[in-house]
């Protein structure tokens, strides 16, 4: 196996543990929604790239297509607009997997930019194209600050990994 | 899996690979875009929307704690001379309106006393049920609300929207359990209005990029008298909403030289919307579609079309 050297062997992601970091994001991107900023975060979106690049055999372009419809059915958006752009934010993802994992949390960021970016770009452009609306400026803000969150975001879902292999009294978690 | 520096127990699969990472992005690249046509142009993907909405309910309902709990919270606190003054207002308020509700009935006999002294066709209300907003929807291209009745309560589609000011859109979307209603504020959002003192008829439509949602009549020719702070009210000739309804205040007008039209701006009367909303149902009272006379059979061309004459269009 090669690793970056000197970073600590994970233990396996436990998948109901992904399964509810997912729901939990779903429900905050709701509840966040409810303040009607739109420089607010897109949390869920962080949440799927996060788990796309470190289990990409577990969390794939499919369920982030069905996250996607999900949340254009509690927007009331057009259906299919937030399923397209977390397809393509899914696919990128995939692409950068192997790469991305040779760099610390906070490289990885800089490298999120342009994908949190091109999501956010083809969502206006389809609201363009369908509908002639121009989004709103304060909207720019939305995708610098979920790569903003992805170290901090990153350290948390990581951290049941990081436990130690055989836990003792010395170090019980 | 080279790269993912995890103790993993479970090899990947050497020969169950599935479809290659290309083909899924195209295929379900091109099954949004569909869904995007079918939802935007066809108006046919509300079965599928209403079955992801049932799903999406209790995460919803769980979402909507926090800001419900927050709320409450607040209430408690609240000092019992607010609840107090609140109530006084309400009391003055429906002093005030005592003498308009008693003129009213009087008014309202008398008005159909003359309608059907003149034949006229007589005004239906339609059942009303009273709604409370769950949300606004986060779509920012969008001015959309949901509230908390659907299908199961009996909301229909099309239904017109109130509060205690006037008129706050209309339902265009009904799930078994929720239902969208979309602000007279939104950009695909039209209402027939009337303006009340000269009776002029217009059509407003929703203009989300003036400041605070506004509304903008459309052709209106640059010279009909309309002046700042005349009131729109529903005309009734949509059949939708009902006549004499609040909907906006005429706030700016810009005549120019240039053009035949006047570009004329209102503000929505129901402006500060409030949590609870009243629906009205549409009544349809059109008079019902001719049925055309059964044909006699086995007779003679003169003879079946002398009856097709007299029954023409009513």
């Amino acid at each position: 196996m090669i690793m970056p050297a000197g970073t600590p062997l994970l233990l396996p992601a436990n998948p109901r543990f992904m399964a509810l970091t997912l729901l939990l994001a779903l429900l905050l991107n709701m509840t966040l929604g409810l303040t009607g900023w739109h420089w607010m975060p897109d949390v869920l979106a962080i949440v799927l790239v996060f788990w796309t690049v470190h289990q990409p055999r577990r969390v794939g372009v499919v369920l982030a297509f069905l996250l996607g419809l999900a949340l254009d059915v509690h927007e009331s958006a057009l259906l299919g607009q937030n399923a397209l752009s977390y397809v393509a934010l899914s696919t990128m993802a995939m692409a950068v997997q192997r790469r991305l994992l040779w760099f610390p949390l906070s490289e990885q960021a800089l490298q999120i930019v342009p994908m949190f970016v091109f999501a956010a770009l083809l969502e206006w452009l389809t609201r363009l194209l369908v509908q002639d609306a121009w989004p709103h400026w304060s909207q720019l803000f939305a995708p610098l600050l979920q790569a903003a969150l992805w170290p901090l975001v990153g350290a948390l879902l990581l951290a049941p990994q990081r436990r130690a292999f055989d836990p003792d009294n010395i170090r019980p978690l | 899996m080279a790269l993912d520096n995890t103790l993993e127990r479970s090899a990947p699969p050497i020969f169950r690979k599935g479809l290659s990472a290309t083909t899924k992005l195209v295929l379900l690249t091109l099954m949004s875009i569909v869904l995007m046509a079918s939802d935007h142009r066809f108006k046919i993907s509300l079965p599928i929307r209403a079955s992801i909405a049932t799903l999406l309910a209790p995460l919803q309902w769980l979402s909507l704690q926090p800001a419900n709990a927050f709320s409450a919270l607040g209430q408690y606190f609240d000092s019992l001379e607010q609840a107090q003054d609140a109530a006084r207002q309400f009391q003055t308020r429906t002093i005030a309106q005592a003498q308009r509700l008693q003129q009213v009935e009087q008014l309202a006999q008398e008005n159909a006393q003359l309608r059907e002294l003149l034949d006229l066709r007589k005004q239906i209300h339609g059942p009303a049920s009273a709604v409370e907003v769950l949300y606004d929807t986060s779509d920012p291209y969008s001015d959309r609300i949901v509230v908390d009745r659907g299908q199961l309560a009996g909301i229909v589609q099309g239904s017109a929207v109130i509060n205690l000011a006037g008129v706050v859109g209309q339902v265009t979307r009904v799930y078994p359990l929720v239902s969208e209603v979309t602000l007279i504020t939104d950009r695909n959002q039209s209402i027939p209005v009337m303006n009340a003192r000269t009776g002029s008829r217009h059509v407003a439509n929703g203009e989300p990029y003036l400041q605070g949602g506004a509304l903008e009549l459309r052709f209106v020719p640059s010279g009909t008298d309309v002046k700042q702070g005349d009131l729109l009210t529903t005309s009734g000739i949509d059949g939708v909403y009902p006549a004499g309804l609040h909907v906006a205040w005429v706030s700016q007008i810009d005549r120019r030289v240039d053009s035949s039209f006047a570009r004329v701006q209102a503000t929505a009367a129901a402006k500060p919307r409030g949590r609870h909303l009243l629906v009205l149902t549409p009544v349809k009272d059109w008079p019902a579609a001719p049925v055309p006379p059964a044909e006699p059979k086995h007779l003679g061309k003169g003879r079946t079309l002398a009856p097709l004459a007299t029954g023409g269009k009513p």
